[in-house]
């Protein structure tokens, strides 16, 4: 039960979009078509759920403080810490290659339509976001896989719905100064209240 | 901070004026014409999350300022050593190492901020500005100009989040950097004068509604017209 | 430009090695100065209980320390309020119990530090016992410090902090307004029963005839039934403690 709440306030409640601002660098910019926001949404849930475990067991065997006690006992008091960031980002982009590799290799269909975004997540905030938020709030290696897939799909939930607006937005005269990304922000914000609707459901 | 220190080390052999047309153009054009954030669409992010308040948005700029000049600097000087085939992750090791120290400092000199701030001083390294202005300029030009021009960048960014933030926080808060203003105008006219201030300001909804107005009134001005 | 395997292969194993020397480097030195940047953070938290945040700001890092160190001492219990030295062998002190890390266990295997505020350089004159809280809120955790009078029954004072509560609505637990409303309120009723203190829905009633009611904050309903359960739970860890303070003073105003 714990999981599963986990799960519906990472997608609804803590989503990755509209209450930490997380992948709006490609949430903008490739949010004008359904059909690629809806590769690029599919593209966040599988590296997601992907890369949150894996940096869990690298954070929880080899960074956390006293994480090297399984190598030998001396090392209990190395703290690792420091060196997240570089690990966290240098997995993140590893693990991007490595699907993008095996995706190719087996899916071609598939590798297809993810293909190109692929390497744009490896800079993308959501996904380095769901790596420190899993360090900093000390999730079990369960809690952080279902973490992992439960932003992802908050994520692609919110990216497709506003390619969806957008889509429908070319029929309507907006200012010459709102074009583009200032109605965009105006929509994500609305967006955003509707969200807030789900504040507070006690799980 | 230690952008000026570069600078003024590498201002012994200028070939070039020092601050040429050209250069001055480096650091003026992403203030207002090429702006990262509102015409380039460039590190929204990681950055909306603290506007709302100004201090730590202050520290938040500030600390982008120091990795995007930094990692300028630092990949121009590799530029002809990096191989092409793994130049992103280069990049990202350097950019991510910069952000560490960056964290490693506000720990232990600004624990309050390193607090506030927790993950999102991390989210700096996918900030789209940094790898953006490597991508675009460090790689092929050299150190001093990529210096002045992810100095320009970051300023760029800075202001707007400077400015979303201002607003937040006086209408939000009903403060300036901590300072109750709202209190303040109250105590002038009377305690029946109260100015209320507004919770949908300080959720992200306020960021996305305050920035999409800047953008408005931005674009307007500048007359760009995104299609 | 296409390198070859090897150069590419020698450059990052110069670049990792530059690199990793460069931040062990700055973490060797900045390190001691985040851990006590650290444990002067929860030093300020812990005095919150008991003085004013203004008076804490007032006071260099140095003055807290010197403040802490004639005004507090510690020691960890069990939820059976026995003092425990030492877990899976490493010594326990208070200051260095993690509550979030304790918090995830059970809790009847969790460590309980308490911080005895006492008067100048005297340990025996008590002026009021610290407990730790923790607990969830609206968002993510909360938590706090909560100081209890000699009679073991007095709020004296509450501090709390929270991960990530809506700005404006549920943070307003941190401030010293909201705090204020907990002090002289009563966690035990008249017959003994421990019933803690209850943060009320809404905002604006006067609450003062009631020792264990207080005012709400309109808007954050749920923040406040976290700050509530997390009373509650907290103090109902450290019932037996308290006990067993209760009792010495009983024995005490006997003779």
């Amino acid at each position: 039960m714990d999981l599963f709440s986990l799960g519906i306030r990472s997608i609804f409640i803590d989503n990755m979009v509209f209450a930490y601002f997380l992948g709006m660098c490609s949430f903008l910019a490739v949010s004008k078509k359904v059909s690629t926001a809806l590769g690029l949404g599919a593209a966040v849930i599988f590296v997601l759920t992907v890369t949150v475990p894996v940096n869990w067991l690298l954070n929880e065997f080899v960074l956390k403080e006293g994480a090297l006690t399984w190598v030998s006992g001396e090392l209990a008091s190395i703290d690792l810490t420091f060196l997240r960031f570089i690990m966290f980002i240098a997995i993140i982009a590893a693990m991007v290659q490595l699907v993008e590799m095996v995706v190719e290799k087996f899916a071609p269909a598939l590798y297809g339509a993810l293909g190109i975004f692929l390497p744009l997540i490896a800079v993308n905030c959501a996904i380095l976001g769901g790596s420190l938020f899993m360090a900093q709030r000390d999730y079990t290696l369960a809690e952080s896989a279902v973490y992992g897939f439960g932003s992802g799909t908050g994520f692609f939930l919110a990216i497709v719905a506003l390619a969806a607006i957008r889509e429908k937005l070319k029929y309507s005269h907006v200012p010459n100064g709102l074009k583009g990304l200032g109605i965009t922000m105006l929509l994500t914000g609305l967006m955003g209240i509707a969200f807030m609707s789900f504040m507070g459901i006690d799980l | 901070m230690s952008a000026e220190t570069v600078e003024k080390a590498i201002e012994k052999k200028p070939a070039e004026a020092l601050f040429s047309k050209r250069r001055k153009k480096l650091v003026t054009d992403p203030l207002v014409d090429d702006n990262p954030i509102t015409i380039q669409v460039l590190g929204i992010c990681s950055a909306l999350a603290v506007t709302t308040q100004m201090k730590p948005t202050l520290v938040m700029a500030i600390s982008v300022i120091f990795v995007v000049v930094m990692s300028n600097l630092v990949i121009s000087l590799m530029r002809n050593t990096i191989p092409s085939r793994v130049r992103i992750i280069v990049q990202l090791a350097v950019v991510a190492t910069l952000v560490t120290l960056v964290s490693e400092v506000l720990r232990a000199f600004a624990y309050d901020m390193y607090k506030e701030l927790s993950v999102f001083v991390g989210l700096i390294i996918t900030n789209c500005i940094v790898m953006g202005r490597l991508e675009a300029f460090a790689l092929g030009n050299k150190p001093y100009d990529s210096v002045l021009d992810g100095f320009g960048s970051a300023l760029g960014y800075a202001w707007i989040i400077l400015a979303v933030a201002f607003f937040r926080e006086l209408w939000g808060s009903g403060s300036v950097f901590g300072i109750p203003v709202f209190d303040y105008v109250s105590g002038i006219f009377g305690s029946d004068f109260q100015l209320a201030t507004n919770g949908l300001m300080v959720s992200p909804v306020g960021a996305f509604i305050i920035l999409g107005l800047i953008i408005w009134i931005q674009r307007t001005k500048t007359g760009y017209v995104e299609h | 430009m296409q390198q070859s395997n090897g150069y590419i292969i020698v450059f990052s194993v110069i670049l990792t090695v530059v690199l990793g020397l460069l931040l062990s480097g700055t973490s060797q030195v900045l390190g001691p100065m985040q851990r006590e940047a650290e444990a002067l953070d929860k030093k300020k938290q812990i005095l919150g209980a008991v003085i004013s945040a203004e008076e804490i700001d007032a006071m260099a890092p140095e003055e807290v320390n010197e403040y802490y160190n004639s005004r507090i001492s510690s020691i960890v219990v069990d939820i059976n309020g026995k003092e425990v030295t030492e877990q899976d062998g490493a010594s326990v002190t208070a200051e260095t119990v993690d509550i979030g890390k304790n918090y995830k266990r059970p809790a009847e295997e969790r460590l309980y530090p308490v911080f005895i505020f006492h008067e100048e350089g005297n340990p025996e004159a008590v002026e009021s016992y610290v407990f730790p809280l923790y607990g969830a809120g609206l968002w993510d955790a909360i938590w706090g410090y909560m100081a209890l009078e000699t009679d073991m029954n007095t709020v004296g004072g509450i501090t709390l902090a929270h991960a990530g509560e809506t700005p404006g609505l549920g943070a307003r637990i941190t401030e010293g307004e909201v705090q204020n409303r907990y002090v002289g309120k009563k966690i035990y009723n008249d017959s003994g029963e421990l019933v803690a203190i209850e943060m009320q829905k809404g905002e604006g009633k006067d609450y003062s005839s009631d020792p264990h009611k207080v005012d709400g904050m309109s808007g954050a309903t749920i923040t406040a039934n976290g700050v509530n359960a997390m009373v509650e739970n907290y103090l109902g860890h450290y019932q037996a403690y308290i006990d067993s303070k209760k009792s010495n003073q009983a024995v005490a105003a006997a003779n």
